[in-house]
């Protein structure tokens, strides 16, 4: 339910749109009852007219029937359009809204428990969202009004018939799909199951293909794929037959409401409580009618859908924020030097500590490795130094000051990372160079990327700084990507600059030329390199071992041993 | 490139007998429905104009309840068949695009992600749904319960029935008038949506780069300005769009109205019977009701269309046809592999492997090194038959590698890549996999577990398999979870023994793995070349000092080869070596 509510939270500055789409649905739906209802009366009216020879007034229902036939053409063209300009504005204020939601919390307050990726969802799940408005809430308020319409107009004629078809319209359109949803959870949820093994032997077949195909296996994963298949068919079929159910109940009780209608106006058309012509029309009115509920089953779908959408985008968006922002303006560093005393931090109250009273002065300027074994605190080292998370004993002095008073963008002006979650964006190389900083000159993109020794790269390519690199940058190698976080790091020009495994899944070669690179620096910035290797580049200052608990309260060691 | 839409077409056997039978139970129900209105239109003329009461109707008021438990089991059943027909369609699909992608295997495929084919084995396929559920059983049906009806309404009111005759042919004459342009805008306009999809995405799984680059907030104006650009461009394409629906609806509700009208004034001029009029007005809606739900299908089929763009790509790709006449194995204990001229290129123009010349003696152990990018890992693509060089020969003894039957000519390799991977399932299915007899069923295991401790113990994994709680039958899930590297390297190393290959070609680890695991593959590994060919990327000082021939490979050549003294004097060696060193 407070999802609903925050659904329609979120649709408040789109009201007037939606509100101009449910009136424009509205008046087509109600534009075709009203053009049945009267076709029938008109056609008996004027049978019975013919037959007697009264006279009749045929100008005014014929014009009406036109009329109502013009205003639904065009209600179905201003509902079409209306909904679509509310949907579209509203998808685009759902994309913003969770973008600026999660920005203050990126990253560390957007981890998951077991460093699973809980951002891979949230796109799907926020296209997802526009369903609700779209397929949801339209349908039904448009239903919800044009029922109570037809009921009171039906109400003018005989109390007992607007009941009658209100209650046919309420089975047809609510109790049976509601039904249906909970006869089909079982099927729903076997199909998203077999729909999840199917996607991981697709996966899993696809990704080991080589591997596969080398030991001969390939049949037996055709095999494993063809029963999975055939179960996620078995599920996918029992959902059908339930849905299937639905929409031919929602038709049988369209056809009794016409049934039963005839049942109880009859009587009263002999008593002359109705007139002749009054029961044609009450009978295609009850055909006509049940066109407002039609959508609802798909509605109620939809529903369960946008629902889980909702509960997971919520479910990020309400996380609570990793660090709190510092109240006051950011203080203006005395130098660069870093500062720790008696640092102590682990990830929850029951883990283990990573750090116990750690100690360490980076002076500015200086170029420090920090090693050791996976695990053992390195990055969480580079992520307290970036405040993603905040010490729970002891305090980190960036020239001079708290970490704790800097705001976010005044703390990565002076300290950035490479890491390997740092990412490129689809776009050309200038581009994402030009991330770091949009008002960079040619030459400094240059002077940047001949530092990272990645401009006889660039100057070989045709296009140069406008060459595509793909989706993430895929059209790179590894050690190309890789160059390019780095050289982009380096125009932010930030006087501290930490590479974490910076040559972590490179080849040899690749990783020596980038360390190379690397020690050529000029000595301007405080640099730290993060690796698990034994052997540290000659060009560190020192090297710092966090390879065994005493250790890590900080003993700088020479480099290379 | 074929076009998606006739490839669709030529598909339609997929779902077997299943449109057909779905089309012909909805025509049934259809049929009920015009004896449905005509019952309904004979109560409503008997109560109106001859004072019938509830007696009078009563044997017609309950035939017509009679029909309706009908009509919805025959709609339940049109609805399910065509769901069969889908599922039936899709589940060859899937199994012929699966098959196809094996078949051409993962060099063939070099050019495509795994990231995309996946979704397209899976996804891609469930998109063909709603085309062979809906839009292809209603096709058959909207030309035919149309036709019925106006066979019935043009004896009883010509004039009714000539409006319907003319109006029908209008509404997909329209339909695809404005269709057709609409489509072009509308695909370009989908290719949009799903850029912006893609652009909001990748800014949100990569916050917290922005964060640190201090780009989030220009991206956040970005995403407005883009979506704010989008919607205005989408709603003009809308505009024309929705003419369609415009069209579609103002032909089907004027007619209606035009049939309703005219009817009325034939009543008062007393030129039809006011039976006649109410069924051809009760029907008058059903007339039109198939040709609107097609047009709402059409969305169907557009999507179809784009999923089976995505297919054809795949699907246009050939595999290289098996021979028909496979010849046996030579032996390769005693017979020498031939590398002649062989060149290959993933994209024209960017040889991977330039003229390569090598011969391989039986039982030698060959080290190959080279800078990322010289071919090591595409020669062994090819020598596992994954494609054939594009030019040059590969021969087994005299016998050219095309000439024999992949399948069986992997089974005389061992093939251990930088990180094997464990696949979903028991660590028994896992050793043994490739291993089942040809005509045996799945599930059933050849090998006794005498040999799979035998090979366990040969690839020093013999401890730790025991250790594990359920043994040879514990759970080894995807990439190997809960197995350390080392682990795996030597559960790989079993699966090799257990081959018992003549020819092995290994890759060697870079990760750095920890000294005892280092030492007990190294152990491994040499006890497993012993009387056996190996190939051997190497990435470790040791492993050169060991072969008896090193092969240096550059651009797609051999550089040059000898023996490690011998190389020593070629600056790209050393300097190889030295990034080895570290």
């Amino acid at each position: 339910m407070s999802e609903l509510i925050r659904l329609l939270g979120l649709a408040r500055p789109y009201a007037g749109w939606l509100a101009l789409g449910v009136f424009a649905s509205l008046v087509t739906l109600l534009a075709n009852v009203t053009l049945m209802a009267l076709s029938g009366w008109f056609i008996a009216a004027m049978a019975l007219a013919g037959v007697t020879g009264a006279s009749l007034n045929y100008f005014t229902p014929a014009a009406l029937i036109r009329a109502c036939a013009i205003l639904r053409t065009g209600g179905r063209y201003g509902e079409r359009l209306a909904t679509h300009d509310a949907i579209l504005r509203l998808l685009s204020h759902l994309r913003l809204w969770t973008f600026e939601r999660l920005e203050p919390l990126a990253p560390a307050g957007l981890m998951a428990q077991r460093g699973g990726d809980l951002l891979s969802r949230i796109g799907a799940d926020i296209d997802t969202l526009d369903e609700f408005y779209l397929r949801v809430l339209v349908p039904v308020l448009t239903a919800l009004f044009a029922v109570a319409l037809i009921g009171l107009a039906l109400w003018t004629f005989d109390a007992g018939l607007a009941l009658l078809l209100v209650s046919l319209l309420v089975l047809g359109g609510v109790l049976i799909p509601a039904l249906g949803r909970l006869g089909a959870r079982r099927a729903v949820h076997d199909q998203v199951r077999q729909a999840a093994r199917l996607r991981a032997l697709a996966v899993e077949g696809l990704q080991g293909m080589a591997e596969l195909l080398a030991l001969g296996g390939e049949r037996r994963l055709l095999e494993r794929l063809e029963t999975t298949q055939a179960t996620l068919a078995r599920a996918q079929r029992r959902g059908a037959a339930v849905a299937a159910g639905s929409r031919a109940a929602l038709g049988l009780s369209a056809q009794l409401a016409v049934w039963f209608a005839l049942w109880l106006a009859i009587p009263l058309v002999r008593d002359g409580g109705l007139a002749p012509p009054e029961l044609s029309m009450v009978a295609l009115l009850s055909l006509a009618a049940f066109e407002a509920v039609t959508p609802l089953p798909a509605a109620f779908e939809s529903w369960d859908r946008t629902l889980t959408a909702a509960r997971r985008v919520f479910g990020l968006t309400d996380r609570p924020l990793p660090v709190p922002p510092p109240t006051g303006p950011s203080p203006i560093p005395g130098d660069n030097g870093i500062r720790i005393r008696d640092l102590a931090f682990r990830y929850a109250p029951d883990a283990p500590w990573v750090f116990e009273g750690l100690d360490l002065d980076i002076p500015a300027g200086l170029r420090l490795g920090i090693r050791g074994p996976s695990g053992c605190g390195k990055s969480t080292l580079a992520h307290l130094l970036l405040r993603f998370h905040d010490p729970d004993r002891g305090h980190i002095e960036l020239g001079g000051h708290d970490l704790r008073r800097y705001h976010g963008e005044d703390l990565y002006r002076r300290i950035t990372l490479v890491s390997q979650q740092t990412r490129l964006f689809t776009g050309t190389l200038g581009d994402n160079l030009r991330l770091a900083r949009p008002e960079a000159t040619p030459e400094e993109l240059a002077a940047a990327c001949r530092a990272a020794r990645l401009e006889a790269f660039i100057d070989a390519l045709p296009e140069g700084y406008d060459t595509w690199i793909g989706e993430a940058g895929l059209r790179l190698s590894g050690g190309q990507m890789r160059r390019l976080t780095v050289a982009r790091a380096l125009l932010r020009e930030a006087p501290v600059l930490i590479l974490d495994e910076p040559t972590e899944g490179l080849d040899a070669l690749t990783e020596r030329d980038l360390l190379d690179a690397l020690g050529a620096l000029p000595r301007d910035r405080t640099l730290i390199l993060i690796a698990h290797r034994r052997v540290m580049p000659a060009w560190l200052d020192t090297v710092l071992d966090l390879e065994d608990p005493p250790l890590r309260r900080g003993r700088p060691e020479s480099p290379g041993s | 490139m074929t076009d998606p839409a006739r490839w669709l077409r030529a598909r339609h056997d997929l779902a077997g007998p299943w449109p057909k039978r779905s089309t012909a139970l909805q025509l049934g129900n259809g049929w009920l429905l015009i004896l449905q209105a005509w019952l309904l239109a004979r109560i409503i003329e008997l109560a109106s104009f001859h004072q019938a009461g509830l007696a009078d109707v009563r044997g017609l008021l309950f035939t017509l309840l009679g029909l309706y438990p009908l009509r919805a089991l025959l709609a339940w059943g049109g609805d399910l068949a065509a769901h069969r027909g889908a599922a039936e369609a899709k589940s060859r699909l899937r199994m012929d695009l699966a098959r196809h992608l094996f078949a051409l295997g993962p060099l063939r495929l070099g050019g495509q992600s795994s990231g995309g084919l996946a979704p397209a084995l899976v996804d891609g396929i469930e998109a063909m749904e709603p085309y062979f559920a809906r839009f292809l059983p209603a096709m058959a049906f909207t030309a035919l319960l149309p036709l019925s009806i106006l066979l019935l309404v043009l004896p009883l009111d010509w004039i009714s029935g000539l409006t319907l005759l003319l109006t029908a042919p209008l509404i997909p004459f329209f339909m695809i008038l404005v269709g057709k342009g609409a489509e072009r805008l509308n695909q370009r306009q989908w290719r949009r949506l799903a850029r912006l999809s893609a652009r909001a995405l990748e800014a949100l799984q990569g916050l917290a780069t922005l964060k640190l680059l201090g780009a989030a907030r220009a991206e956040s104006e970005v995403l407005r300005r883009l979506s704010e650009d989008y919607r205005r461009a989408t709603l003009e394409v809308l505009r024309v769009a929705f003419l369609s629906s415009l069209a579609l609806e103002f032909f089907a509700t004027a007619s209606i109205a035009l049939v309703a009208v005219g009817i009325g004034f034939r009543l008062l001029w007393g030129q039809m019977a006011f039976l006649d009029g109410l069924f051809i007005l009760l029907l008058a809606p059903e007339f039109y009701l198939p040709l609107r739900t097609l047009g709402g299908h059409y969305h169907a089929r557009m999507e179809a269309i784009g999923a089976a763009e995505r297919l054809l790509e795949v699907f246009a790709l050939s595999p290289p046809a098996p021979p028909a006449a496979p010849a046996p194995v030579p032996d390769l204990r005693a017979s020498p592999l031939r590398l002649q001229g062989v060149y290959f290129a993933y994209a024209p123009g960017r040889p991977a492997l330039a003229g390569l010349d090598l011969e391989i003696q039986p039982r030698q152990r060959l080290a190959l090194i080279g800078p990322s990018g010289a071919g090591k890992s595409t020669l062994f693509h090819l020598l596992l038959g994954f494609a054939g060089p594009d030019a040059g020969r590969i021969l087994v003894a005299d016998t050219p590698l095309p000439a024999l039957d992949p399948a069986a000519w992997r089974r005389h390799t061992a093939w251990l890549p930088q990180n094997p991977r464990l696949f979903a399932g028991s660590l028994r299915e896992n050793l043994c996999l490739g291993l089942e007899r040809p005509s045996a069923p799945a599930g059933s295991e050849p090998i006794d577990d005498g040999a799979l401790w035998r090979a366990l113990d040969q690839a020093q994994a013999r401890d730790f398999v025991a250790a594990l709680p359920g043994g040879l039958d514990s759970r080894v899930g995807e990439r190997g979870s809960g197995l350390s590297g080392g682990q795996i390297q030597r559960l790989a190393l079993a699966r090799a023994f257990l081959r018992d290959a003549p020819l092995v070609l290994l890759d060697e680890p870079t990760a750095s793995l920890d000294p005892d695991n280092e030492t007990r593959v190294q152990a491994a590994i040499d006890a497993l070349a012993r009387g056996r060919t190996l190939v051997v990327i190497a990435h470790r000082l040791d492993t050169l000092e060991h072969a008896d021939r090193i092969l240096l490979m550059d651009q797609g050549r051999i550089r040059a080869a000898g023996d490690h003294q011998a190389l020593m004097a070629d600056p790209l060696y050393r300097h190889l070596l030295e990034a080895f060193g570290k």
